[in-house]
């Protein structure tokens, strides 16, 4: 059991150190950085200066294991366009993404694994179609034409709800949190919907077949036949049964939804690590680029080591092989 | 089960398609399919005008709402934009322009998937165990992510986006070929012609791989669909085509300025085009998905 | 208590249809029988029979599109048919209960064992918590479970399909139901598993006085545990009465067409009564380059010699480098087969018995050059048959095997007759311009039109499906042919005419066969010498008369004492 842990955990590590060579050897492909650095004007000595300073003239293997053993100090250098340190940066804006994904994440679970469940249990009913019908606009309409409907609905037409930032925060540990306050919790309203559309409709479609596989199948028939309710059949039996798949996807599906921010917090002008990495892709900041990939690698590595143990925690047959 | 009622022979296609015409609604969702396809590849015989024929542009059109008779003499139903250009024409060409990234994407990232998946599910043993383990990864990582890393680093253009697309997209035809090849790999028929013997490739390309299609094919449909989306975000945030290249997805974001003006349809329509296509896309897909689930045959 | 006249269940007229799209299914057409308290009834039936739709309409399971069209199931008295929902469910597991063909499948692989019992003691009564483990322990001990105290915790898959089997009985009986319907419950099981449950289950019942309905395809286990017996064909009752009376002195055509379509109530090596077919003669033998028959005629044909093959489970790449550095032990290998030795003659048949993971499967698949052996070597006339992995295929052509699942082993997006002519093009035994008639020559010589040649699998039936991977390895003009369960997934009627369709072949070609079942009946009739697997090892071979009547091994012993016997009138 402990074993299998640590085998995962190992395997988490050896993952982020491949990510972080890849990212490192990926972002140095793109463009020359010096001449964001300085401008085109300026003489060839201070140019061979500032490429000296960076380590830019050393070979690639060095530059990057000078950028691991920082990186291991917490150091990923300072942006070239915010003149500060990268790390701060995104210290500085995760929290806002954060507070968005989770809002759409769990969003998305608690409405659609219920109405997947529901629509998967009485699947020609016509509560059901309108069920799946929705869905499948969700998953087909691109998040960001969702944004910009809700964005002339809400804010422009109805002018219920603010069109973008992040509205009032209330601080908590030192980090301001917008969902604290009936101001930022009407900014956090609409972005989080936006993003959570996709989500829902993922979740409601998965919970769905899940459901209908789970009713066809000899474990409740063989429920039904002892008598069990309705209500205890899908309570017991199909929750269980249909469980894994669900954390699997919530799991992965939260990391996505970090991604998919990107888009959200454009439109919402939502003052996230979203719309920073976007910036920074179009300025070529490449400390920001980097350490985003990193801190975004990482993240996910974290979620599927979670969702590992989750498995080991649901499926009995694991956990016995675990512990052989 | 099925019995010799007919004398006719019945190819697994034929039925195949006798089963997927009972679903009205996926029927009409493949019509429009067509449709749509037909309209983009035959856009210069449709559409009134070629937008992107500077000397056809007259300025004084821009910006006119659905319904306005322009200079040329005929009515520019959807409107124009603010060049000017009629937006019917615009979006015939756009969805020209997303139908090819998609398919192109699509084909390409089945071709590269299906390859790995399918070998690494008939070498088996540790390059399997490699193989797949560096999809899964990938898998983790999510599509929008890569393709924006990607188009940023190989920059603007049709070529660079396409291969950014497939490359997000390979992985979900990698690991769906190697679940389905696995599975028909353990099965009598297969051990049947290795009996008697055959060479290696014949069993992969005639046997293998014909039985692996029907779940690729809701894949494949899931992917176009999303590669069309993922171009349109892309271009949205300004990543994807060149401004030489106006996609669905880059109408919707040249009109965005102008629908807090309420020039809501330069925006709209390019929108509910692109709607409509990823809907019937996905929902030719969502038949076909129920009809190759053996679990829901009863 | 009622009256002791009132049956205790009284159906009539009982007619279930489903409404495909296709038309409808008359699943079941007019069933009437009744059962006394205490009784034990068979049903019995080949596939489609509607022998289990019976079953799940008595408990008020029929899904959708199905439905009860008429007629009436009445439990002492009580009218079920049309009652609502909650009524019914608050008879099914209380007074009527039902247990399962899979047990793989019926419990759920989520939930503790306890947890199971629990929810279906729940379903009917308020327990405490206490009582309700302590309920649960005892209904495990009722059903023989040694160590109940402890196994209630284990999840299903940390017991065997028998054990779980006796699980989904115990929830079956927890109520004390005055009727256990059993549909097929030792179907999946091996044959001693099974002969355990039936002998379980005929005190049980007659301990508890519940009545059962025991729903089998299979004559001879209905013959050991019921009194009555409804055979039943096409969704009605064909006929009935004292078990008996209906298998020694059968009244209707239907049913002593069944009887006699049995290999066990059949002379070894003859023509069944009942599979009787007008097949046309294969096509005469091609030369071969090969040059065979150059040995002896009495030295062995096939040899196989200390045979072993060892199954690693699957693992992944960090683990491989773990062993590598010593930090991951490696995985448990399976030995499937343990250093095997066997001979057969030329134009013998050799049938191979064993339980289901004893590794006779794996045994054929090394013999037909499908799996390299781990050690030891295949020889057939001489030559091995695999070295190092390498197939020679001039020696691999020379067999050929035929699988158990007919819908399986043909390639489902193949023309019949591609996947007949596709082995005999590659190797050039035929050429493109003969390779019609040749496969029409085949499809007669099984006796299938041959006009079917360009049909998929899916027009077929089962039986029709197994002729044509008959015809498919036949075509390769094998002199050994592997038959791996060849007529297992099969009806009794079907299985008579392919094991005829074998017999005839086997003599007008030749043959050398290694015919492989679980069906110690079906080798006896069909194979000259018979060697019994257990566990990867051969533990008794010898003439199939001399091993059946005098076995010596324990193993065999209790093998051959668990199979279920027809009455002999």
């Amino acid at each position: 059991m402990l074993g299998h842990i640590l085998g995962r955990l190992g395997q988490a590590l050896a993952v982020m150190l491949v990510m972080s060579a890849l990212v490192f050897v990926g972002v140095y492909a793109i463009g020359n950085p010096i001449d964001v650095l300085i401008g085109p004007d300026v003489s060839q000595d201070i140019r061979l200066d500032t490429i000296a300073r960076y380590g830019l003239d050393q070979p690639l293997y060095r530059q990057y294991f000078t950028f691991l053993g920082r990186i291991l100090h917490g150091d990923f250098g300072r942006s070239f366009v915010f003149g500060m340190p990268v790390l701060e940066l995104i210290l500085s804006r995760l929290p806002a993404t954060l507070e968005l994904t989770l809002a759409a994440v769990f969003g998305a679970a608690i409405i659609g694994i219920p109405a997947g469940i529901y629509a998967g249990y009485r699947p020609d009913g016509l509560a059901a179609r309108a069920i799946m019908t929705i869905s499948i606009l969700g998953f087909s309409v691109p998040t960001f034409w969702i944004g910009l409907v809700l964005i002339i609905a809400f804010a422009v037409e109805l002018q219920w709800l603010p069109a973008g930032g992040r509205g009032d925060t209330f601080a908590v540990f030192g980090v301001g949190w917008s969902f604290l306050t009936a101001n930022g919790l009407s900014h956090l309203l609409l972005p989080a919907a936006n993003l959570a559309f996709f989500k829902l409709a993922l979740m409601t479609r998965l919970a769905r077949a899940g459901t209908r596989e789970a009713m066809l199948s000899d474990t409740v028939k063989f429920a039904r036949a002892a008598g069990l309710s309705e209500w205890t059949v899908l309570r017991r039996h199909v929750l269980r049964l249909i469980a894994i798949p669900l954390v699997t996807v919530f799991g992965l599906e939260f990391a996505s939804t970090l991604a998919f921010a990107v888009v959200t917090e454009t439109i919402f002008s939502w003052p996230g690590i979203g719309k920073l990495i976007i910036d920074s892709i179009t300025s070529l900041d490449r400390p920001v680029m980097v350490a985003y990939l990193m801190l975004v690698s990482f993240v996910f590595i974290m979620i599927n080591f979670l969702v590992d143990l989750a498995y080991v925690g649901l499926d009995p047959r694991l956990r016995r092989a675990g512990s052989r | 089960m099925s019995q010799m009622s007919s004398a006719r022979e019945v190819s697994p296609a034929a039925r195949f398609w006798a089963e997927f015409r009972e679903s009205k609604v996926a029927v009409a969702a493949l019509v429009v399919v067509v449709l749509m396809l037909g309209v983009a590849i035959f856009a210069p015989l449709v559409a009134p005008q070629n937008p992107y024929d500077l000397a056809n542009l007259v300025l004084m059109d821009a910006r006119r709402p659905p319904g306005y008779v322009g200079t040329a003499g005929y009515t520019h139903i959807l409107g124009t934009d603010a060049q000017g250009r009629d937006l019917f024409s615009a979006i015939l060409y756009g969805l020209r322009i997303s139908l090819q990234m998609g398919l192109i994407a699509g084909s390409l990232a089945f071709a590269v998937g299906v390859t790995l998946g399918i070998g690494a599910a008939y070498v088996g043993g540790r390059w399997e165990a490699f193989i797949m383990r560096v999809i899964d990864l990938q898998l983790a990582f999510p599509a929008i992510l890569l393709a924006l890393v990607l188009s940023a680093l190989l920059g603007q253009g049709k070529v660079q986006l396409i291969a950014a697309l497939a490359a997000a997209q390979y992985a979900y035809f990698a690991r769906t070929a190697h679940g389905a090849a696995s599975a028909e790999r353990g099965k009598d028929y297969v051990e049947a012609v290795l009996s008697t013997p055959l060479p290696a490739w014949r069993v992969v390309v005639k046997h293998i791989f014909p039985n692996c299609l029907p779940p690729l094919i809701v894949v494949a449909t899931v992917q176009v669909a999303s590669a069309i989306a993922l171009e349109a975000t892309l271009s949205f945030l300004g990543v994807g085509l060149p401004v030489t290249e106006p996609s669905l997805g880059m109408l919707i974001s040249n009109g965005f300025q102008y629908m807090l003006s309420g020039r809501y349809w330069i925006s709209i329509y390019p929108g509910i085009a692109l709607i409509v296509l990823i809907v019937a896309i996905n929902l030719v897909g969502d038949r076909i998905r129920d009809q190759v689930n053996p679990r829901l045959k009863r | 208590m009622s009256g002791s006249t009132q049956p205790l269940l009284e159906v009539s007229d009982l007619a279930t249809y489903f409404h495909a799209r296709a038309g409808v299914v008359k699943a079941v057409d007019g069933v009437s029988f009744s059962l006394k308290r205490g009784e034990v009834m068979g049903l019995v039936g080949e596939s489609g029979s509607g022998k289990s739709i019976t079953g799940f309409s008595i408990i008020g399971l029929i899904d959708q599109p199905g439905r009860i069209e008429h007629g009436s199931i009445k439990l002492e008295g009580r009218e079920l048919v049309g009652l609502p929902p909650a009524e019914l469910r608050a008879i099914r597991g209380k007074a009527i209960s039902m247990v399962f063909q899979d047990p793989m499948m019926t419990l759920n692989p989520m939930l503790t064992i306890g947890a199971q019992i629990g929810l279906a003691l729940e379903a009917h009564e308020n327990v405490s918590g206490a009582e309700r483990r302590q309920r649960s322990i005892a209904a495990l001990a009722q059903v023989r479970i040694p160590d109940p105290e402890t196994k209630i915790d284990f999840y299903p898959h940390q017991f065997s399909g028998g054990m779980r089997q006796r699980v989904a009985i115990a929830i079956a009986l927890l109520h004390r139901p005055r009727l256990i319907i059993c549909d097929e419950p030792t179907t999946a099981l091996d044959v001693s598993i099974q002969a355990e449950i039936l002998a379980e289950m005929k005190e049980l019942v007659a301990e508890l006085g519940t009545a059962l309905i025991w729903i089998s395809h299979d004559l001879a286990t209905v013959a050991s545990i019921a009194d009555h017996v409804c055979v039943m064909r096409y969704g009605r009752i064909v006929e009935a009465g004292p078990v008996l009376d209906v298998l020694t002195r059968p009244q209707h055509p239907y049913t002593q067409g069944l009887l006699d379509s049995l290999p066990s109530r059949a002379k070894p090596g003859a023509l069944l009564a009942r599979g009787a077919g007008t097949d046309a003669a294969p096509p005469p033998r091609l030369p071969r380059q090969a040059e065979s028959g150059k040995r002896s005629a009495d030295l062995p044909y096939v040899v196989i010699e200390n045979v072993g093959k060892r199954f690693q489970r699957k693992s992944g790449v960090l683990r491989l480098l773990g062993q590598k550095l010593g930090v991951a032990g490696p995985l448990p290998l399976v030995q499937a087969v343990d250093a095997v030795s066997l001979s057969i003659a030329r134009g013998e048949a050799l049938g191979l018995v064993g339980e289901s993971g004893s590794g006779k499967s794996t045994l054929g698949r090394m013999v037909a050059g499908i799996y390299a052996p781990d050690s030891g070597h295949v020889l057939l006339d001489g030559e091995h048959v695999m070295s190092g992995g390498e197939r020679p295929h001039k020696i691999t052509t020379r067999i050929q095997t035929i699988f158990q699942d007919p819908f399986a082993s043909l390639n489902p997006r193949m023309r019949i007759g591609d996947s007949i002519s596709e082995g005999p093009l590659a190797h050039g035994l035929v050429s493109r311009a003969e390779a019609g008639a040749y496969v029409a020559q085949w499809l007669a010589a099984v006796g299938l039109d041959p006009a079917f040649a360009g049909r998929y699998p899916h027009q077929f039936s089962g039986g029709q499906r197994q002729r044509v991977a008959i015809a498919r390895a036949l075509a390769m003009q094998p002199d050994v042919v592997v038959c791996d369960e060849p007529v297992a997934s099969l009806d009794v009627s079907i299985q008579a005419q392919i094991i005829n369709l074998l017999i005839r072949l086997r003599q007008e070609l030749g043959l050398t066969l290694l015919f492989i079942s679980h069906d110690l009946s079906v080798v006896r009739h069909l194979c000259d010498r018979v060697a019994i697997m257990h566990r990867g090892r051969i533990v008794e071979s010898g003439p199939a008369g001399e091993v059946y009547d005098n076995p010596r091994d324990a193993y065999t012993k209790r093998l051959l004492a668990a199979v279920p016997v027809l009455p002999v009138a």
